[in-house]
């Protein structure tokens, strides 16, 4: 050893050194940690699965038909971007910005996509689905103004432009294939206010969220109590039980299981 | 409970728990690193390795035996990745691309953990766990050991020494990572996470599709990836995903294990130097910035001034209903201010202001309390720039903890701060440049600017998070930010042995009156501003085209 | 030499004279060849982007990218300037030093015992050289006298017309070329090498012509160079994001500062030009320069820039006691009769012995007895003076038929018991008192009975225990070297307010400590006159040598003082520290001054795209034009206004660190945040009535 030179040892030193640890780290510390895992926690090792092994408590799943229709006597979970929706091979963000309101041929903007969302999820539960930046026909209410017209960028034509006017000027359809880039952007807020939650409308960053919001469960709780002819009262009560309030009283946000929910319905 | 108030109080927590752990645990680390005596398994692993624990290297030596590791940790873990499909536990993956395989192995031996792959899709159970995972524990250790050499140069007195690196980074693994670890995994393991050896298996959902659950073991490289700050997620929505971070009370365990070495090594800087108040001073520079840093991003997340998020009514996009909006932004600070990059909300989908917070956290170079070592060595180059200009303006030569910071300390300390925005500013400007390059932007407008500035921010800085819409896994890319992820972690170390080098030889100066302290509230205002307006001055241009511009619209 | 007046003169210099900046102006501009300005690498980069813009404006004039290439080249020439001025002061000095330097001819003489000599040219004169001058001739180099005593003129060199004395042996022996031989004649062994004489260097130094960059100066050079490197990286690869920003708004007509091709070249340059630290690299050497000067104005020479800089780090401090502590003398502080003798009476025979005693000490007492007991001094004929010998070691006077005589205790008292007196213990007690507490006791006595004692007392000069409350304020510890016995010196040590002593010092005692503070990292300053001192103060890291010293002192040391006074060691150490703070304090205003130059900068060149940019426009600035174009005139205006503040050095008063720092960052820091946000909007209101500007 002493014999070679200097800069060969540290080498062979590094050689040795990263089998050395791979062995300990990599193969030894996972292995021990696995069996003392599945010792001691071996429902939670395993993946949390739920009863009747219709998946893990804590991986969102749709509850819709083949179609991809909401099944409506389930609640129903968050938009997911995980390949076709809560799939657990493909996870993945929506990953749009928070300025991103113009559609192009290719894809929907985030804004209209939540404008779309909110208006299907208001025909769903039979409430408003109208909000803030969000056209009637549910596309994002945005404008390219330009010095003598404005284009409702996201409203293809023959669509009725949402406003007729704009600062003076007449507000156009959009007509497809038309460049429109070199217009003045313009969201228009509106005046209308949510009434469907934040949750139901954007996608969750692991597309795998297994929880919705308690207003969006209630909002959400008539339609499954009258689809099932169960009381509201219990649909409520069922809503609380499968709660998760804060931890420790400050950590997070208090969140509804919607497979655990929905499991419970079923077995009531 | 108000969401901002529960948000404030996770914030509160937080800091009171480092806080609780800070002293002992710095105690701890100092005792690991100032010890000569060898412990049974330690002297077992040196004879395995051939090298003599007793003799310390010069700094030379020792960048030699720290570049040579790397080196081999990059080949071995290309190499595993390349033949995962004829090793065990392949769960039936392919070979990783070869530029894919490239830019991971890099991305994971420089503590960066980029991720150009989705984990699920691309990578073996033994891929993840003794190639990935066991550079989450050596990265980590490397990163403490150039920390720990720099610290010795200050500590000593013309000494031609820095230590040795072999038992540096045998006893941060050993004695430090791996307890913490295997503690850590179980606990992990006790909140949800999975810890098997599993492929996915089918199960039909409750309204008769199908869904494959996933296995792995998760919680044992969940555990060092956010203890090392190495951020490289099982799966590729990283810790947003449930098998990763099932509850809001692992999500706050995750952003405490994050934090905790960073914060806690000052302390054993104040002992190696002999000086816990210089440890207190460190402290405070890096509690004040990443306190200012969590403060803003909540705000400006909780506010969700943008026209999606105002549409929406909340900055939910992008974001867990368990965690919330506070939460995932306290997690977006902490995981960019370390050089973690793990992420449990994707910061794409941030509002521009809130997004442009994560990026100027790691554009501060990650110091506040930055990776693990990584984010002290950076620091202390920051409070060496600072003592250079204010030591002139109090009239003596300028000297930090007895060291006088002369004409060959303040060019490695030059050198250190050029490389980084160098390497982010050049790459970004590359690719911006190029048409074909822009199309991997997903998003349009400044705000695609943004993803690319992100990207090699990240790169550079050793991250590893991303404004994800960002499509990376091209060969351009793939090279790229692995040239930036290879330039941006191995020539500061250099630098910064080099200077500890430097150090080490110099007989130390008394201090007296006339010295500049480097304690007091003053010195840490100062370094909080140097810090601040280096940063501002490099960046503001480029910040300004993106998430400025974006969020002034 | 004068005696030093302690008068509380800080740190300062000259007025800047307006004059003084149109006469370096011809300097300034030769200046700019880049041969000369690549030493400079923030200007060099300037002067580029001044020809790159000029070149621009040339294919693509306007009325705003001429006025901006006549700013660059503006910002250029006053950092010219800057260097040109502090260099001017000092060609005025060597210009005075040269008229001393008249080729003088030489009485060579073949050896010392010779009587002849040869006539030869000073220049041709080597080391090692005898060479005779007489009254009214110019010594023809710089030398040690070796025989005889002489008054020479050294107006020349130290500005002082008094003249100073001269001769061979102890430590006034050495002489400097270009002085002159006013009485008797003198011998003189040459020292210098040709053409290496004290004036050349003098010349050499205060010209500044091989001025070597200090460390200090060079580490902040690199750092300076670093901050450029960066904001270089920073403005060029904006380019690509600029075009791919104008790309994605294809509505926004093209302006001066942004079309297809991203920002244009003039503006570019601009917002570099604003960002890279150039107030501070204008001024550094000047700085350094006027540092020098501000030295030389003391007349102090400083045989390195390293060495002015080491005395801002000089952490102990050995000042010699006799001269520099004390007023060199000892005088009388008491009269302290034995028990049947009034003070009245004593004090009239301590006069009366004294009267005709030239020495301080006799002089002292005379004084003493008249302002303390109203003794006028008399004229008294008839006298028989009795001088002070090795041998009785008293003086004394018979005058009608008394004999008083005063001296050494043993010797007075032996004096007393042969002419049959029998002196009291009560003396030998005052005595010893008086030793004791560091005084010097001499006995009076009046045939065969002793009267009293003097108290002899070195007297600390006014104001020195605040000026080492200040030093210890600064962090320097001072010690007083004396070869007075443990006990005296302790007693002056503690007058004076000194930290420490060394008693009973030998040149090798002084070499000793110095080593041991420096052992310690700690830097050393002494001041030194004689050979033996040559040893320590080649040792220290600042030797100060006296001019009057001799020639061996001057070689070991690093430094001239020209009218030897010793506590000018204070002075030379806060010059040290003005040096570095300057530095310092202008670096840090220069980088502060960036922010308000991208609050300018940047919305007027991007508002245009991203209308929402124009937020940061918090000045309000008129047009995008303006706004450039007032950051640049500021930035070269800001020059301008800081070479007297370069030249002068700032303000600095004794402190602790932690208070100068704090003083420091508030006026430079914070004032270099605040002072450009100001200065651009009013330049702004200025201008934005030119064409062009909107």
């Amino acid at each position: 050893m002493d014999r070679m030179p200097g800069w060969l040892r540290q080498h062979l030193a590094a050689l040795r050194a990263v089998a050395v640890l791979t062995v300990l780290l990599g193969l030894v510390y996972p292995l021990v940690t696995t069996g003392v895992a599945q010792a001691l926690f071996h429902h939670q090792a395993n993946g949390s699965l739920v009863e009747g092994g219709h998946g893990s408590s804590l991986i969102g799943q749709s509850f819709t038909d083949a179609d991809g229709n909401p099944v409506r006597k389930y609640f129903q979970s968050r938009p997911s971007a995980a390949g076709d929706g809560y799939d657990p091979t493909s996870t993945s963000a929506g990953n749009l910005g928070p300025e991103d309101v113009i559609d192009t041929p290719d894809r929907k903007s985030l804004l209209t996509q939540v404008c779309t969302r909110s208006k299907a999820i208001g025909e769903l539960e039979g409430v408003s689905g109208a909000r803030p930046y969000c056209t009637p026909d549910g596309v994002g209410a945005v404008l390219k103004v330009f010095p003598d017209k404005a284009v409702s960028v996201n409203q293809a034509c023959p669509a009725v432009p949402f406003v007729a006017t704009y600062e003076g000027r007449r507000v156009e359809c959009a007509r497809p294939g038309e460049d429109y880039a070199a217009g003045r952007t313009v969201p228009v807020r509106g005046d209308a206010t949510a009434v469907v939650p934040a949750d139901a409308v954007t996608a969750s960053g692991s597309g795998l969220d297994p929880h919705i919001s308690l207003a969006y469960a209630e909002l959400q709780a008539p339609r499954v109590a009258k689809e099932r002819g169960l009381d509201q009262a219990e649909v409520e009560r069922l809503i609380r039980q499968h709660t998760t309030g804060r931890a420790l009283g400050f950590m997070g946000e208090p969140a509804v299981n919607v497979l655990e929910l929905n499991l419970a319905l079923d077995r009531s | 409970m108000s969401t901002t108030l529960a948000g404030m109080l996770f914030i509160a927590s937080l800091i009171a728990a480092v806080a609780l752990v800070w002293k002992p645990f710095g105690d701890h680390m100092y005792r690991v690193y100032s010890t000569t005596r060898h412990n049974r398994a330690e002297r077992v692993i040196y004879r395995l390795l051939g090298v003599r624990a007793d003799a310390e290297q010069s700094w030379g030596v020792y960048a030699r035996g720290l570049l040579a590791f790397s080196v081999v940790s990059i080949l071995v873990v290309y190499g595993i990745q390349r033949l995962q499909d004829k090793l065990p536990l392949s769960v039936g993956m392919k070979p990783v691309t070869d530029h894919i395989a490239w830019n991971t192995a890099i991305s994971f031996v420089t503590n960066t953990n980029w991720q150009a792959y989705s984990g699920e899709s691309t990578m073996g159970h033994l891929t993840q766990m003794a190639a990935l995972a066991v550079q989450n524990f050596v990265s980590a250790a490397v990163g403490m050991a150039v920390a720990i050499a720099l610290v010795r140069g200050f500590a000593r007195r013309k000494a031609g020494t820095i230590g040795n690196f072999w038992v540096d980074l045998v006893r941060g693994t050993i004695r430090i990572l791996l307890p913490i670890a295997f503690v850590g995994a179980l606990v992990l393991v006790a909140g949800g996470l999975i810890q098997n050896f599993a492929g996915p298996h089918e199960v039909s959902t409750l309204t008769g599709g199908t869904q494959a659950i996933t296995g792995g073991p998760v919680a044992s490289q969940e555990v060092i990836k956010e203890l090392g700050t190495n951020g490289g997620g099982f799966y590729n929505v990283n810790s947003a995903h449930p098998f990763e971070n099932a509850a809001t009370w692992t999500n706050w365990f995750e952003i405490f294990l994050i934090l905790v070495i960073p914060f806690s090594l000052t302390r054993t800087f104040g002992r190696l130097v002999g000086q816990v108040r210089q440890g207190y001073a460190i402290l405070a520079v890096m509690g004040v910035l990443a306190l200012a840093s969590v403060l803003l991003t909540n705000v400006f997340e909780l506010s969700g001034n943008a026209t999606v998020p105002q549409a929406v009514g909340a900055a939910m996009e992008g974001k867990e209903v368990r965690f919330g909006v506070s939460n995932s932004a306290t997690f977006a600070a902490a995981t960019t201010l370390t050089s973690t990059g793990a992420v449990n909300s994707f910061h794409d989908s941030y509002t521009p202001f809130g997004g442009m917070m994560t990026l100027v956290n790691m554009m501060l170079g990650e110091v506040a309390p930055g990776g693990t070592g990584s984010g002290l060595y950076g620091m202390l180059i920051l409070a060496v720039i600072t003592v250079f200009v204010a030591g002139l303006m109090v009239g003596r030569t300028p000297e930090y903890l007895g060291k006088r910071i002369g004409a060959r300390e303040i060019k490695l300390a030059s050198l250190y701060f050029l490389v980084t925005p160098a390497l982010v500013l050049v790459g970004t400007a590359f690719a911006m440049g190029s048409a074909e390059q822009r199309a991997s932007m997903f998003n349009s407008g400044p705000h695609g600017l943004s993803e690319v500035l992100y990207a090699f921010t990240s790169a550079s800085n050793n991250n590893g998070s991303a404004f994800a819409g960002l499509t990376v896994n091209t060969p351009w890319y793939d090279v790229a930010l692995g040239l930036c992820m290879v330039f941006g972690r191995f020539l500061p170390i250099i630098l910064v042995l080099a200077l500890a080098g430097s150090l080490a030889a110099q007989a130390p100066v008394p201090a007296g009156a006339g010295t500049l302290p480097t304690h007091r509230p003053q010195f840490v205002g100062m370094v909080v501003g140097v810090t601040i307006i280096l940063v501002a001055l490099t960046f503001l241009p480029a910040l300004a085209l993106g998430p400025i511009a974006e969020g002034l619209s | 030499m004068s005696t030093p007046v302690l008068e509380k003169r800080r740190v300062g210099g000259g007025l800047l004279d307006p004059e003084q900046m149109i006469r370096s102006l011809p300097d300034a501009l030769r200046k700019l060849n880049p041969a000369t300005l690549w030493r400079n690498p923030v200007m060099l980069i300037v002067e580029a982007g001044a020809v790159f813009t000029t070149v621009l404006a040339v294919f693509d004039p306007s009325f705003f990218a001429w006025a901006i290439v006549v700013w660059l080249w503006l910002t250029v020439i006053f950092a010219n300037l800057a260097e040109a001025v502090a260099e001017g002061r000092g060609k005025a000095q060597a210009a005075t030093l040269r008229a001393a330097k008249r080729d003088t001819t030489a009485r060579r003489l073949k050896s010392r015992a010779a009587t002849e000599w040869d006539v030869v040219g000073a220049p041709e004169l080597k080391q090692g050289d005898l060479v005779i001058v007489e009254a009214g001739e110019v010594i023809p180099g710089d030398g040690d006298v070796i025989e005889g005593i002489a008054s020479v003129d050294e107006s020349a060199i130290t500005g002082e017309s008094a003249p100073v004395i001269r001769e061979s042996g102890g430590d006034r022996s050495a002489v400097t070329g270009g002085t002159k031989v006013l009485s008797d004649r003198i011998i003189v062994k040459i020292t210098q090498k040709p053409g290496e004489s004290f004036i050349d260097r003098m010349i050499a130094l205060v010209e500044g012509a091989n001025r070597q960059k200090t460390p200090n100066e060079i580490a902040l050079n690199i750092l300076l160079a670093a901050l450029t490197i960066i904001f270089l990286v920073a403005t060029v690869t904006m380019q690509p994001l600029a075009i791919y920003s104008k790309l994605v708004n294809p509505g926004v007509p093209d302006s001066l500062a942004l079309n297809a091709d991203g920002v244009t070249g003039v503006v570019l340059v601009s917002l570099l030009v604003c960002l890279i630290p150039t107030t501070i690299g204008a001024l550094l050497s000047a700085i350094g320069i006027a540092g020098m000067d501000r030295l030389v104005q003391r007349n102090v020479l400083a045989m390195s820039g390293r060495a002015v800089e080491a005395a801002g780090d000089v952490s102990t401090l050995l000042l010699d006691k006799t001269g520099t502590i004390t007023l060199g003398n000892r005088q009388a502080a008491e009269f302290v009769p034995v028990d049947g003798v009034s003070e009245a009476e004593l004090a009239e025979a301590a006069q009366l012995s004294s009267l005709a005693d030239e020495t301080p000490e006799g002089r002292s007492i005379v004084v003493f007895a008249k302002q303390h007991y109203g003794l006028r001094e008399r004229e008294i004929h008839g006298a028989e003076w009795v001088p002070f010998t090795a041998q009785t070691r008293m003086s004394g006077v018979n005058f009608e038929g008394r004999e008083v005589r005063k001296g050494a205790a043993t010797a007075v008292m032996k004096w007393v018991r042969d002419a049959g007196g029998h002196p009291t213990d009560e003396v030998g007690h005052l005595v010893d008192g008086i030793s004791a507490s560091g005084g010097t006791p001499l006995v009076v006595a009046e045939k065969g009975r002793v009267l009293g004692v003097i108290h002899l007392k070195d007297v600390v000069k006014a104001g020195m225990r605040e000026r080492f409350d200040e030093m210890r304020r600064m962090g320097i510890r001072t010690v007083m070297i004396t070869g007075d016995n443990p006990l005296t010196a302790k007693a002056i040590a503690d007058e004076a307010g000194v930290d420490d002593f060394l008693a009973e010092a030998t040149p090798e005692d002084k070499l000793a400590l110095i080593k041991r503070e420096q052992e310690g990292g700690r830097l050393v300053a002494m001041t030194g006159d004689g050979t033996n001192d040559a040893p320590a103060l080649a040792q220290s890291d600042v030797g100060v040598a006296m001019n009057t010293g001799t020639s061996a002192a001057k070689e070991a040391g690093n430094m001239v003082d020209l009218d030897s006074n010793p506590t000018k060691l204070i002075e030379i150490v806060e010059i040290g520290k003005q040096l570095l703070i300057t530095r310092g304090a202008l670096t840090t205003f220069s980088i502060a001054n960036d922010i308000a130059k991208y609050f300018a900068i940047i919305p007027a060149m991007f508002a245009a795209v991203y209308p929402g940019l124009d937020a940061l426009n918090v000045m309000r600035l008129s047009s995008p034009q303006s706004a450039i174009l007032a950051a640049v005139i500021f930035n070269a205006l800001v020059i301008v206004a800081l070479i007297p503040l370069a030249l002068r050095g700032v303000r600095y008063r004794p402190s602790s660190a932690s208070k100068l720092l704090s003083r420091n960052l508030y006026v430079y820091g914070l004032g270099g945040i605040v002072a450009p946000f100001i200065g651009i909007k009013i330049i702004d209101l200025l201008i934005q009535f030119l064409p062009g500007m909107s």
